[in-house]
């Protein structure tokens, strides 16, 4: 097909409108065809300004707090990883039916616990453990899970033609620490590997530093270190670390500094 | 953060939320929490349904900042595009197309927002709807149908009885007038 004719279809795919096999000869040419990326972004800008043709509606005032509750729980370091459900309110069509429910899940939970009292300690030994177990499995799999994204993320930066990678040496306090800073210059997406750190005490933390020249430093992520010593860190450069910044990682209690305080433990050369 | 977060660019915004930022994160909430709290509503109609969805929304902005990339688009595109396809998507599994059809367009209006914000917005949708009066009833027609139920062409086709190369070329053209309507606020 000709270019004119994929050309032809990008309005109605900045809309989602094209069915799918049309959509995805459409996203084949985009990948070769720079001209049509760029005008598929301006019919995008322009589609997504429809979403003004629709009457501002206020939410109510407890979602900006539920919000923001469950964006704090998921803050905590990535290794921690949990999966945080969203509270969600039982729909009012059936209240009765509800209750009714929750009565009889009730009753068979009480009967539940009488049968397990009833049970030798073995077993419910056994039981624990088992559920034990599980919630060690399911804790790997979320950390594996995001291990696995963070690694698909550094290759994806790695090979991009805008990467920009620095050398990061130990200073006086762990001489057998090393890392690599890299980062889009771009898009300012970055991400840190680190190894032979030493492990933190637990009141203590890793925080990374960005210092621009002739600016104070700017704080980035905490991170902790994992058995083996390792790190991967995946950070946004702030805008003004882009060109010339010195990356440093510092020791810190654990909340975080807003300064540097603690020793210095890898450093960029200075340019 | 500065004391007056709406003259921060959406895009520092965005960035600042990938470095879980979480007063940027609120900021961000309550300078679209309007926009994208009715364009979900006038998907779904449903006013609990869209409240949690405008959660689930907020939740993979703090989750993916990271993914919003300049140069891709504007910082606003990305968040309503997040919107639109939380909602359509929930459409969708409801099946509650057919809901939509009985319930009309009743939208309920709800208790005003801050008035500054809600300024600044409602006169960004004056300006929009301006620009979809000028296209022609069937072109407009068309773009809404695309936009608010995520009809497909042939989708649109059977809904309207047109033929799908005339909904093909209504879309397109429809799309290329707005675009040049609002290019001055693409810029901004």
């Amino acid at each position: 097909m000709e270019h004119q004719e994929y050309q032809e279809r990008l309005a109605l795919h900045a809309l989602d409108a094209l069915d799918a096999e049309e959509a995805r000869a459409l996203e084949d040419h985009l990948q070769a065809c720079a001209q049509c990326r760029a005008e598929l972004i301006e019919l995008r800008d322009a589609a997504g300004l429809l979403a003004h043709a629709s009457t501002p509606a206020a939410p109510g005032s407890e979602v900006r707090a539920r919000i923001l509750a469950n964006s704090h729980a998921e803050r905590q370091p990535a290794s921690a990883a949990q999966v945080i459900a969203m509270p969600r309110r039982a729909t009012k069509l059936w209240p009765n039916l509800i209750r009714l429910a929750a009565g009889v899940a009730f009753v068979a939970l009480l009967v539940g616990v009488i049968v397990f009292w009833r049970r030798d300690v073995k077993s419910r030994q056994e039981i624990a453990q088992l559920s034990r177990q599980v919630n060690t499995q399911q804790h790997e799999l979320v950390r594996d899970r995001d291990v696995l994204a963070r690694q698909r993320e550094a290759l994806a930066l790695l090979n991009s033609p805008n990467a920009k990678k620095m050398e990061l040496t130990a200073g006086q306090t762990a001489q057998n620490a090393r890392g690599t800073f890299v980062y889009d210059q771009k898009t300012g997406r970055a991400i840190l590997m680190a190894e032979g750190l030493p492990a933190t005490p637990a009141d203590k933390a890793y925080e990374l530093w960005f210092i621009p020249k002739g600016h104070s430093p700017m704080a980035g992520r905490m991170f902790t270190i994992d058995a083996s010593g390792h790190a991967m860190l995946p950070e946004q450069m702030p805008a003004e670390a882009m060109e010339n910044a010195v990356i440093a990682i510092t020791l810190e209690p654990k909340k975080g500094s807003a300064v540097p305080t603690g020793a210095i433990y890898l450093t960029s050369p200075s340019s | 953060m500065p004391a007056e977060p709406a003259k921060i660019p959406d895009a520092d915004l965005l960035h600042a939320i990938a470095r879980n930022d979480e007063a940027a994160l609120s900021a961000c909430y309550d300078r679209y929490r309007l926009i994208l709290f009715g364009l979900i509503l006038r998907i779904l109609h449903d006013r609990e349904e869209a409240e949690d969805c405008l959660q689930e929304v907020f939740l993979q902005v703090w989750r993916r900042s990271r993914d919003f990339d300049e140069s891709r688009g504007r910082a606003f595109t990305w968040l309503v595009t997040i919107a639109r396809s939380r909602a359509l998507d929930r459409l969708r599994a409801s099946g509650s197309r057919l809901r939509l059809a009985t319930e009309a367009a009743q939208v309920p209006r709800d208790e005003v927002g801050d008035a500054a914000e809600e300024a600044v917005q409602s006169e960004q949708g004056a300006v929009v709807r301006r620009a979809l009066a000028e296209l022609p009833e069937e072109q407009r027609r068309t773009l809404l149908l695309a936009y608010f139920e995520g009809l497909t062409q042939t989708e649109i086709a059977a809904r309207l009885g047109d033929p799908l190369g005339t909904v093909k070329t209504r879309t397109r053209s429809g799309m290329m007038k707005l675009r040049e309507l609002l290019q001055g606020k693409l810029r901004e």
